[in-house]
């Protein structure tokens, strides 16, 4: 346990860029008009920028320090849950402390659009941390697998399905219900349900990949 | 107790590792010889479970290794490895932190024999140094295997002099299976139980120093006389001249006759024999 608590100090402080940037971006964004764009909108870059840096940066580094690849992989999952409640703390505390301070008729939060504060804004910010968590995991899994021809097989397949699914009428239904299920969800049993259990089935995915990654 | 079992690596249609059988029992440090390209690294990295092996079988302390093994028990090292830009202090806590059987005392004792300032980061090292805080955190993480690729490479002569003795000191403090790949043969031999020569993917040669310092010899003299006092003898390579001869023995040494000059081959002299490759004057 001590080597997987160490590994998570560790990616957390060798995320510095992915924080800096993000905080930023949160902090210089503005934008203007009657309809604006909360500035808790963009702590969700974080989600994004960090797993880059846990598959290209800290993997091969912590390996050549001797840990294993079982407690970078533990690690991993911990940071990213770790990081998936921050961001959710900070976005859900801009939303209720700021974005009524903010000198316009409507401000935009996703936790909003993505219809989660239907249910009280502890059950969105936990929804909004469940989608985080799974969006961190997916980009892990599917930048683990960057190296290897499956990689690149599975980025032609996610970008085949947007292609076709998006003109035909019958197919983006099916596009926009799986959509509707992961993220603009307003049920948040089932939003949970279902980003954890698919949060689950890819972490299992990283596994495989991860057992096949080489040095 | 490392175990390879026909084991063999191919990249494309190259095979860089040929149906390799090895054994490694006891715990001791192995010599890994071979030439650029012999398949050294390729070796290692797959005991260590870093790439798979396209045929056969490798365990650790019965254990199998492919990439699959998420938790091996071997530390690899390679030349070049790249580290968190920490102050070398804390690289070294920080591997004592992910490496349960890390010895932290022994790491900051190299570190303070090495003259490594603590408080440098390690992308501010020089070759030689950073190589050195790799190789400490290897030999630091008491795994039962320690592998070893090129680590005096950026070296200057008392480094790997200081190198040797804390290679001897590491295992007398943890006996176990430390396999060092090294172009530098005659410094290491003062340090090393056994040898292992790698050529073109195959094992060559695996046996204890004793046995070249019992078997290997050269044998010079006219070329008759020679080829007489080596007939049935196993000959390693041999190089003519005119009408002379030497035949580069590995076997029980001829006779001493007046005609016959029999001197026994150094480590350097013997591998070159195995693995050199002589073009025209070589006889296998």
């Amino acid at each position: 346990m001590r080597a997987i608590v160490s590994i998570v100090k560790r990616l957390l402080a060798s995320n510095k860029i992915s924080f800096i940037l993000t905080a930023l971006v949160v902090l210089c964004a503005t934008s203007s008009g009657e309809v604006v764009l909360s500035n808790g909108n963009y702590t969700w870059l974080l989600a994004v920028l960090t797993p880059f840096f846990f598959v290209f940066y800290d993997f091969k580094k912590l390996m050549h320090l001797g840990a294993s690849k079982k407690d970078y992989y533990a690690g991993c999952l911990i940071s990213y849950g770790f990081l998936a409640f921050c961001v959710s703390l900070v976005n859900t505390l801009i939303h209720l402390l700021i974005d009524p301070l903010y000198p316009a008729k409507t401000v935009i939060n996703l936790m909003d659009v993505c219809k989660w504060t239907e249910n009280g804004i502890v059950a969105a910010g936990f929804q909004q941390m469940c989608f985080l968590l799974l969006v961190m995991v997916f980009l892990h899994v599917l930048l683990s697998m960057q190296a290897h021809w499956y990689g690149w097989l599975t980025d032609a397949v996610l970008a085949a399905i947007i292609c076709i699914f998006t003109p035909i009428a019958p197919l983006r239904e099916i596009l926009s219900g799986f959509f509707q299920i992961i993220m603009l969800n307003g049920n948040a049993i089932l939003h949970i349900g279902v980003c954890l259990l698919l949060s689950a089935a890819l972490s299992l995915v990283g596994l495989v990949v991860l057992k096949r990654k080489t040095l | 107790m490392i175990e390879l079992k026909q084991v063999t690596k191919q990249y494309g249609q190259a095979a860089v590792l040929k149906n390799i059988t090895l054994s490694i029992d006891e715990p001791g440090i192995y010599c890994l010889l071979g030439r650029n390209g012999a398949g050294k690294t390729t070796l290692l990295k797959s005991i260590a479970g870093y790439q798979n092996i396209t045929s056969g079988t490798i365990q650790v302390d019965g254990k199998a290794i492919t990439t699959s093994t998420l938790d091996t028990g071997v530390s690899y090292i390679e030349n070049f490895a790249r580290h968190f830009n920490l102050p070398v202090r804390k690289l070294l806590r920080l591997a004592s932190e992910v490496n349960p059987n890390y010895d932290y005392d022994f790491a900051s004792e190299m570190m303070d024999r090495f003259e490594l300032d603590g408080k440098k980061k390690f992308h501010h090292l020089s070759l030689g140094m950073k190589t050195m805080v790799s190789t400490i955190i290897c030999l630091a993480s008491n795994k039962s295997a320690v592998l070893l690729d090129e680590p005096v490479l950026g070296f200057d002569a008392i480094m790997r002099v200081e190198f040797y003795d804390m290679l001897a000191e590491s295992f007398r403090k943890h006996p176990r299976i430390i396999i060092v790949s090294t172009h530098i043969i005659e410094e290491i031999a003062k340090t090393i139980q056994k040898l292992i020569i790698l050529d073109k993917g195959s094992v060559r040669f695996f046996d204890a120093l004793q046995s070249i310092e019992a078997k290997a010899f050269s044998v010079s003299g006219l070329q008759k006389d020679v080829e007489a006092a080596t007939k049935g003898l196993k000959v390693i390579g041999q190089d003519t001249v005119g009408g002379l001869a030497t035949a580069y023995l590995f076997d029980t040494p001829p006779e001493q006759t007046a005609s016959l000059e029999i001197r026994p081959l150094s480590l350097q002299d013997f591998f070159i024999q195995m693995v050199g490759h002589h073009k025209g004057g070589a006889k296998r």
